[in-house]
């Protein structure tokens, strides 16, 4: 930095030299801007969390009994046999309400379908003359891989919009001339003994741009 | 330095031992020079904004296919370069006989927001800062005023009681104003119904952002951020390939799926199938018996005349 002042000096009246000067003058000033970052780095911005991979996921949250057998699993607690008398249908049991009361065996089915959960006898869906097959109301009696038949019985409207496609969940092609629609059952989404979708957690909320450059200013944020 | 006078009469003691002058004259000449490299500097990183090859493109529309290839090629490159990834570039053109129309139930939608980080993973938008096509609103039950939405909600669960959920995305308009505006066409509209950005030609102006009823474009402002292990390695041209700072994007229908006859990423991952895809020009699709058969709120801002192919229906 010394060296600066001698140039123009050595350059004496002639002009180029003092302009030649007055150019290392100023590549040095911005050599020195630069090197000491005297414009400042951008703020840094705030590390946003990626997102959980379970949010992202495109499988049905439930198995039907055709997917088990599908996928060769396990289907002991399919065979109602095993427990119960395949001559004496179960009795079912009220409270004082007048409300079902789930067997302790059968604890993990929460009862909720239908509006005020009015759908709430087991034979109105299972079959009591064999429990391993579902029956119509009208008595056809329906494996319980083809439940939707079943579910369709009553609920016109949404099976035949589940036909045409508009109802439930599709994965896969929309042109089924190059591939596959996976097309669900009822039960891949609706829990039958208790149809209404859950409430779930939300993925998280968009990080505006702004409050991603300054940390101090996430809490007030505005849309 | 040019100055003659005074280097002429040093010759006959110069090669031996160095004068002051000149000594003080070739120093100050480095450092000038180091100095000009060094306040050049900010150049270095030009590299990353683009490259020759990238700067003397044709426009998408003239390029031949061979040419086409070699864009490819070097996109190709580019990826692996950035992200260490070699990636699948494809030019899809629209499909014949094909119009893409999308649906979303308002009576289905809870309002989970699985779309919008689908749609975030599939089309390789920069996590930090966070780019996001889809802006999920929640309006209260009885309004479809948008202004009366909010998309940055923050509930335990949902979907919240008293509310409804309507995803905005880009609409694809028939009557695109963003493609109206653009000055240098970098975005049009396809013979398939999705209005495309050319990244490669877009100038960053920002005008179809301005000009979008939807909100539905995104700028970036700093250079996209995307963990290489998260990067969607299927890629096209006009859809999801990485993109540079200071260039437009949004939602394009997934044109890397929906080309070749998949259905896009939010309504695969939606989980009560609140939304819908499919060829209007088929009338066996789905999206013909919704738009037939359902109450349809007609199209988002109506009103504005850009008649879009993005409908919200209604089951009940």
């Amino acid at each position: 930095m010394e060296l600066k002042p001698s140039t123009p000096e050595a350059a004496k009246p002639s002009p180029t030299g003092y302009v030649f000067g007055a150019m290392v003058l100023v590549f040095f000033g911005l050599a020195a801007a630069f090197l000491g970052d005297l414009w400042g780095h951008p703020p840094a911005r705030q590390n946003i969390a990626l997102v959980e991979k379970s949010f992202l996921e495109k499988t049905p949250w439930r198995q039907t009994y055709a997917d088990l057998v599908r996928a060769k699993e396990d289907l002991s607690d399919f065979d109602c046999y095993a427990c119960h008398d395949k001559k004496k249908p179960p009795q079912l049991r009220f409270d004082a309400n007048n409300i079902l009361i789930v067997p302790v065996e059968h604890k993990d089915i929460v009862m909720g379908h239908g509006t005020h959960n009015r759908n709430n006898l087991c034979y109105n869906c299972h079959n009591e003359s064999n429990l391993e097959t579902l029956q119509v109301r009208d008595g056809r009696e329906i494996k319980f891989a083809d439940s939707t038949q079943l579910c369709g019985s009553c609920h016109g409207p949404n099976y035949r919009d589940w036909e045409a496609g508009a109802h439930g969940r599709i994965n896969g092609y929309w042109n089924t001339s190059l591939g596959e629609a996976g097309k669900l059952d009822c039960a891949n989404c609706h829990n039958p003994h208790a149809p209404r979708i859950p409430t779930r957690v939300p993925a998280p909320g968009p990080h505006a741009l702004r409050t991603a450059l300054a940390p101090s200013a996430h809490s007030e944020t505005t849309h | 330095m040019p100055l003659p006078e005074p280097t002429a009469s040093v010759p006959e003691t110069g090669s031996k031992n160095l004068d002051r002058r000149s000594f003080l004259r070739s120093t100050a000449a480095f450092a000038g020079l180091t100095a000009l490299a060094t306040s050049l500097s900010p150049l270095r990183e030009l590299g990353d904004y683009t490259s020759t090859e990238q700067f003397l493109q044709k426009y998408y529309k003239e390029l031949t296919p061979q040419e086409m290839k070699q864009v490819l090629e070097r996109i190709t490159n580019e990826v692996e370069h950035q992200y260490g990834i070699r990636p699948h570039v494809r030019d899809l053109k629209p499909m014949d006989g094909v119009e893409f129309v999308y649906a979303l139930n308002l009576t289905r939608c809870i309002g989970c927001r699985k779309c919008v980080h689908a749609c975030v993973a599939e089309n390789n938008q920069s996590r930090s800062p966070e780019i996001q096509y889809i802006r999920v609103l929640k309006m209260p039950h009885g309004s479809m005023d948008v202004e009366k939405g909010d998309h940055t909600y923050d509930d335990k669960e949902v979907p919240d009681k008293g509310f409804f959920y309507m995803p905005v995305q880009c609409q694809q308009c028939k009557n695109p104003p963003c493609v109206k505006v653009c000055p240098v066409n970098a975005t049009w509209q396809e013979k398939d119904g999705i209005t495309v950005i050319d990244y490669d030609w877009c100038i960053g102006c920002r005008y179809c952002e301005a000009a979008c009823p939807y909100w539905a474009r995104r700028f970036n402002f700093t250079k996209p951020e995307i963990p290489a292990d998260r990067l969607n390695p299927e890629m096209a041209y006009l859809g999801n390939r990485p993109r540079k700072q200071g260039v437009m994007e949004k939602c394009h229908f997934c044109i890397q799926r929906t080309r070749v006859g998949k259905y896009p990423a939010c309504l695969e991952v939606c989980p009560v199938g609140a939304r819908k895809f499919g060829n209007i020009l088929d009338p066996e699709s789905e999206i013909s018996y919704i738009l037939r058969t359902k109450r349809i709120f007609i199209q988002l801002k109506e009103e504005m005349g850009t008649n879009p192919r993005f409908f919200y229906y209604f089951d009940k």
